[in-house]
């Protein structure tokens, strides 16, 4: 276990040193967050939503701000590149699994920009006015799912990166790769739309989809759209994925490392 | 011509990967249909967005593709510019007897984006033909005006964050306001927002040139005097003129980053 929480150390305290880039990255999504509001304010104001009501949903929205690089899939920054070059023998000389080393850089990276930027931005909504801004959670106990379900966020979020990697092993294209599980991802996700604002037949689909464990499920329970048991259920449901596609992701990176040509670096 | 001749270099190198074009160039189309597919779920729940229906957003996307695709496409220099300044390979560009403008268009072709051109144009033409325009000349001229200023407002944008690069050296991700920024708000009726974004996307960056405005005039609609609208594609068009001005003033600050 040791190595392991190394690597992470090593990978979160690497990241902590882009503050520069974590204010840019604030004031975009800041950015982000007013377009994305407004244009469902204009979706709104005609036709409501049962349980998805105006606040609610500009709450939805600045979480989601907040919360964007759990969100968004990105592969541990030197993984894409060490395939594309060749570097990636150097993991495989290590005596370590290798779907470990890339799980805790990935999540080393990913929670500490996490970390970086959430602060300012949920200060940022809840001095926004109702309508407009972050409201306060629920009640105590949605509060406390929401932190669970976040949790399973950002681990189903780093889970689902580790495909990227298996694509990008197998395609030797990081980019292609990337912008294709970030664009299944970001669908339903409800990091595009909310999920709440789809039609409903195809929100009975999506929500025992894993991607929807990502980050909609917490919030949803933060604004008090999903209730405390249903939350908890739904919350098992995710616990089961990422079970299941840590498995899977384990299978298809030992069987892509059978057949492995290194790129001469 | 020398521009033929790097488009053929380009093309030629980029082919000689051959999988991973196509691979990017299909995942480029992907992401597009995704889009394609969330404003699709999005009139499945709501009928109208800021008086706007399917077709009309759909137009809207479909221009968006398409002017965004060519700007990365031959545009991509400016784009990139960043890299450019990093790497060194600027001052090689400087020494070399040829208009630096010229050299940095021809610098790069990412033409991956070119199958998103084509899905663009085809997605606007399902929406006009969905919408039951009345044609006539001068909506046609409108509506290709429209595509080639909303080309040129895109490489403008592309060369004032180029601009702000030859500064800051690294590319900062709030540049990416006017960059995907504008992309983003292109993908809507631009009257949704408020009145100062509504403005500044009008009057500084006239994202509403390619937008909005000649909507109203293809699909009469609005209260905006007609003439107007149909011209704002030709106003956009000069929002280049500042853009280069700006970017070759700040050449004259050029310090080389030395690598």
């Amino acid at each position: 276990m040791r190595p392991y929480l190394s690597i992470f150390k090593m990978n979160f305290k690497g990241e902590l040193q882009y503050r520069g880039k974590a204010i840019s990255g604030v004031m975009t999504q800041v950015f982000w967050g007013f377009l994305n509001i407004y244009l469902y304010i204009a979706c709104l104001q005609n036709t409501s939503v049962d349980g998805f009501s105006i606040s609610q949903m500009a709450s939805y929205i600045w979480l989601g701000q907040a919360f964007f690089a759990i969100r968004f899939i990105m592969m541990g920054k030197k993984i894409g590149k060490n395939i594309e070059n060749g570097n990636i023998c150097y993991h495989f000389v290590r005596p370590l699994n290798i779907y470990s080393q890339w799980f805790c850089q990935t999540f080393g990276e990913k929670l500490s920009s996490v970390l970086l930027r959430f602060p300012p931005i949920i200060i940022l909504g809840l001095l926004l006015p109702a309508g407009l801004g972050l409201s306060l959670p629920v009640s105590v106990p949605a509060f406390l799912l929401f932190l669970i379900g976040l949790i399973l966020g950002l681990c189903m979020s780093v889970t689902i990166s580790m495909f990227a990697v298996y694509l990008t092993f197998k395609t030797l294209s990081k980019r292609g790769s990337s912008s294709i599980v970030n664009t299944i991802t970001g669908l339903f996700s409800g990091m595009v739309i909310p999920l709440p604002l789809m039609p409903q037949a195809i929100q009975n689909v999506v929500n025992y989809l894993p991607f929807r464990f990502i980050t909609d499920l917490p919030f949803r329970i933060y604004i008090g759209n999903v209730g405390i048991t249903e939350g908890a259920i739904f919350l098992a449901i995710g616990f089961a994925w990422l079970i299941v596609l840590i498995i899977i992701g384990k299978l298809l990176i030992r069987s892509a490392l059978k057949k492995t040509v290194i790129q001469g670096g | 011509m020398l521009y033929a001749k790097y488009l053929k270099m380009h093309l030629r190198s980029s082919m000689q990967y051959r999988f991973n074009t196509t691979f990017i160039s299909i995942t480029q189309v992907l992401v597009s249909v995704g889009e394609v597919l969330s404003v699709w779920m999005l009139f499945g729940t709501f009928t109208s967005i800021g008086g706007y229906g399917f077709y009309e957003c759909l137009l809207l996307m479909g221009i968006t593709f398409a002017v965004f695709s060519l700007s990365e496409c031959f545009a991509c220099g400016y784009d990139e510019f960043s890299d450019l300044i990093r790497s060194g390979d600027f001052d090689r560009i400087l020494i070399r007897p040829v208009n630096i403008n010229y050299q940095i268009l021809a610098s790069k072709f990412d033409l991956v984006k070119l199958p998103r051109v084509a899905l663009g144009l085809t997605i606007s033409i399902i929406a006009l033909v969905n919408l039951n325009i009345e044609w006539d000349v001068l909506k046609v001229l409108v509506f290709i005006s429209t595509i080639i200023s909303g080309t040129m407002i895109v490489i403008g944008i592309f060369i004032i964050s180029a601009g702000i690069s030859i500064y800051t050296i690294e590319q900062l991700e709030f540049v990416n306001i006017l960059t995907h920024g504008s992309k983003e708000i292109a993908y809507y009726p631009i009257n949704i927002y408020a009145k100062w974004l509504t403005r500044i996307f009008t009057f500084v960056i006239p994202v509403a040139c390619f937008n909005y405005l000649p909507l109203s005039f293809l699909l009469g609609i609005g209260n905006i005097p007609m003439w107007l609208c149909g011209l704002a594609p030709v106003f956009g068009m000069l929002f280049i003129i500042p853009c280069l001005l700006f970017f070759n003033f700040s050449l004259k600050k050029y310090k080389s980053s030395g690598s």
